[in-house]
């Protein structure tokens, strides 16, 4: 059987390795602090897997065919691509992907209820590179992506995406081979990227998600609509559906908070969270 | 939430040179079929008037990274 020995909840922003040098020192050196503290923790489980629930923002996905959920096939992952290294400061480089655990668990969906969509090719941008450069410095384990829409309404309910996670959490604890799984979800929590109120961050709120997250109290996440997210944390806010997913597929973990930073130079609330029994 | 699939198709087939602009040229716009707002919006870089008219924020944000002020 395999088993789920590690999660994490970060934020991804391209500034955050981008742009170090506009953020208040002290700020950046607490939220890094958080990652290589993340990092510590996740590289004493010695994962050989990690499933990461993230987003795409519109680099791939086009309103011409637009998945509510994605299960990544691709033999390998840019992380970053040569293209976007320039701009998040962060090496090219390659990850290896996962692609025959990604055919089982859409087989596995679609026998069990989730229909999920899948890609060969993805474009990466920042919802790997930049928490992986934290979080997997040596590159060496295979990712399995799954992509959520939080970028281009409609979008799947919190509670759907909640459910999504909770099904992954079944599939891969009922796999019969003996995978030590690492479960990272990227994105949120408060921010407003590209609309009339960027820049902006929603303190309140991010405390908010963050308490409930750290009491296992999900149940007042799992109700927000998405107005009351767009309205409280804002379209990037959205995201938070990558963590509420990775929440389902541990059901009464809790999240400790091991940093948190509103950064307006990167347009974020940004934190790290552990995630354990 | 307003969406134009219309201005959309224009600012990912933009987005997709990679380029950052200040606005779009007709050459940006052509063999597209967009409004007289639309037009306008994308063509004087106005970010707001785009978010109304149901422009993805990511798109926007990519394309006139350069009309923000952070």
């Amino acid at each position: 059987m395999a088993e789920i020995v590690a999660a994490a909840l970060t934020s991804h922003a391209p500034l955050m390795t981008g742009r170090p040098d506009v953020a208040k020192p002290e700020q950046r050196q607490r939220l890094y602090a958080g990652f290589h503290e993340l990092q510590r923790r996740l590289a004493a489980t010695r994962p050989d897997l990690l499933v990461m629930f993230v987003n795409d923002h519109l680099q791939n996905f086009p309103y011409s065919n637009m998945p509510a959920f994605c299960v990544g096939l691709c033999d390998d992952y840019d992380a970053p691509s040569p293209g976007s290294s320039a701009f998040m400061k962060i090496p090219a480089r390659k990850l290896p992907g996962a692609p025959a655990l990604g055919m089982a668990l859409l087989e596995a969906g679609l026998e069990g209820g989730f229909d999920f969509a899948y890609s060969y090719e993805i474009d990466s941008w920042d919802e790997l590179a930049v928490p992986l450069h934290f979080l997997l410095p040596d590159g060496a384990v295979p990712v399995l992506p799954i992509y959520t829409n939080c970028a281009a309404p409609p979008l799947p309910t919190a509670r759907r995406c909640h459910a999504m996670g909770g099904f992954v959490g079944e599939f891969l604890r009922a796999r019969p081979s003996h995978e030590r799984v690492a479960l990272i979800a990227t994105g949120g929590i408060s921010h407003w990227v590209g609309t009339p109120q960027t820049g902006r961050i929603n303190t309140d709120w991010d405390h908010w998600v963050l308490d409930h997250i750290g009491r296992a109290d999900l149940e007042p996440l799992l109700r927000l609509t998405h107005d009351e997210i767009e309205r409280d944390g804002g379209n990037g806010g959205q995201e938070i559906r990558n963590w509420l997913a990775l929440l389902g597929a541990v059901p009464g973990w809790k999240g400790e908070a091991l940093a948190y930073e509103p950064v307006p130079e990167w347009i974020t609330g940004c934190a790290t969270v552990w995630v354990h029994a | 939430m307003k969406t134009s699939y219309a201005l959309n198709k224009v600012l990912t087939a933009v987005a997709r040179q990679h380029a950052m602009k200040d606005r779009l040229s007709e050459a940006d716009l052509a063999g597209h079929t967009i409004t007289a707002d639309e037009r306008a919006a994308l063509t004087s870089g106005d970010i707001t008037k785009l978010y109304e008219l149901g422009a993805n924020p990511y798109l926007i944000r990519r394309i006139f990274r350069s009309r923000f002020k952070v």
